[in-house]
């Protein structure tokens, strides 16, 4: 992969699901710091989940977590479909690393609403399902990275 | 590429709309969030009549345990946690007393109090009244250090048990306003000072008010009341 190369169409797809993440964490968190009404919650039990211990780690929201995170994909997607970033490997296995630490940490929050709060938020399933999807969109920079070994 | 960029610039101003309308949308409109002028305070019947408790218990029950407090003070939590389920099971329970709530929030120094008394009454309105208090003040640490808790206050009804849309209707107005003014009022004129004051009364005989609101305190002066003669009317 050079330069000249088209850009990676698997990274238009991790931005574009990244900025919608970041708008869901973003909703989730202006909620915590009491900057929104009532969560719009139509399938699920929002408050119970927000209102849950888990909702936190320490005094920080898991949403903040959650900005963080897909600010952090948003711009190394962005970047990787630059000229300049297309090539580097630094931003394959960042796509990588950011897409499988959110996956799991995506998965254990699951399991929470599942198994230990009973109850589900739309907005978290639909996170669930983003970063699904983001993980998936990040695989292809795996075959990128063992082809240019491979060269 | 330039596609690309179109459906990011969608998704971008989709997703700032939404979050910007949610947050922009929370402002509180009408809701009285201050106490208001009510005309006839000056006037102790009027005050009286005005002033309205919450009551829990027995309405014919002896003794009358009257709580003036404020949902942001950490003391009237604390009371309303530990002390008044014990005063509930020995006393209201059992029908020797009943629990009066009076509001006395403490605008100058709480500034989501008054907002806090008004959304007990609302929650009041459907019955849920108890239940919200339990809510609001189990959470208290959360809540109180927000700059908008209005957001909170519905889901904390929507725990106890009330219709959030109802409730939130509710809290966007002035709704009870006038009543909980009356209520600081009638603590004005009593001389209360802070939260909780707990005042202990039999029939219609003279209120007692405590110095401090622990369980062991007032248990002994509801006691010691109990045993007394029951006060001849004032008619």
């Amino acid at each position: 992969m050079d330069e000249n190369q088209s850009p990676p169409r698997n990274r238009m797809a991790i931005a574009i699901l990244s900025l919608a993440g970041l708008f869901v964490a973003a909703y989730l968190l202006a909620h915590s710091l009491g900057l929104t009404g009532p969560l719009v919650c139509g399938i699920g039990e929002c408050d119970t989940v927000q209102s849950s211990k888990w909702s936190h780690v320490g005094p920080i929201p898991v949403s903040a977590f959650g900005v963080v995170g897909y600010l952090a994909l948003v711009a190394t997607s962005l970047f990787g479909l630059q000229p300049a970033g297309r090539a580097s490997r630094p931003v394959g296995v960042l796509l990588l690393s950011l897409a499988a630490v959110a996956l799991a940490c995506s998965a254990w929050l699951t399991y929470l609403e599942a198994f230990v709060i009973r109850a589900w938020c739309q907005w978290c399933v639909i996170s669930a399902i983003l970063v699904t999807c983001i993980f998936l969109a990040a695989l292809p920079e795996l075959k990128r990275l063992r082809a240019r070994s491979d060269a | 590429m330039k596609k690309f960029y179109w459906i990011l610039g969608a998704v971008a101003v989709i997703g700032i709309g939404a979050v910007g309308y949610s947050v922009g949308s929370n402002a509180l409109g009408k809701a009285a969030t201050e106490p208001v002028e009510v005309e006839g305070l000056d006037n102790m019947e009027t005050l009286v009549a005005k002033a309205q408790g919450i009551t829990k218990g027995d309405p014919d029950a002896p003794i009358t345990i009257a709580e003036f407090s404020d949902f942001q003070c950490p003391g009237c939590g604390a009371f309303a946690l530990t002390v008044k389920p014990q005063l509930e099971l020995l006393y209201v329970q059992t029908g020797k007393a009943k629990f009066v709530y009076y509001d006395f929030p403490l605008t100058s120094i709480h500034p989501h109090t008054f907002l806090a008394s008004r959304a007990g009454r609302c929650a009041n309105d459907q019955g849920r009244f108890w239940e919200f208090l339990d809510v609001i003040f189990r959470n208290q640490s959360t809540w109180a250090a927000k700059p908008n808790v209005e957001g909170d206050f519905v889901d904390y009804a929507g725990q106890a048990g009330a219709d959030k849309k109802t409730f939130e209707a509710c809290l966007k107005s002035d709704a009870h306003a006038d009543v909980i003014s009356a209520n600081m009022r009638l603590g004005y004129e009593l001389g209360i000072e802070g939260t909780p004051t707990i005042m202990v009364s039999k029939g219609r005989g003279m209120a007692r008010r405590l110095m401090s609101f622990d369980f062991e305190s007032i248990q002994s002066v509801i006691e010691s009341m109990l045993v007394e003669p029951v006060p001849p009317s004032g008619n």
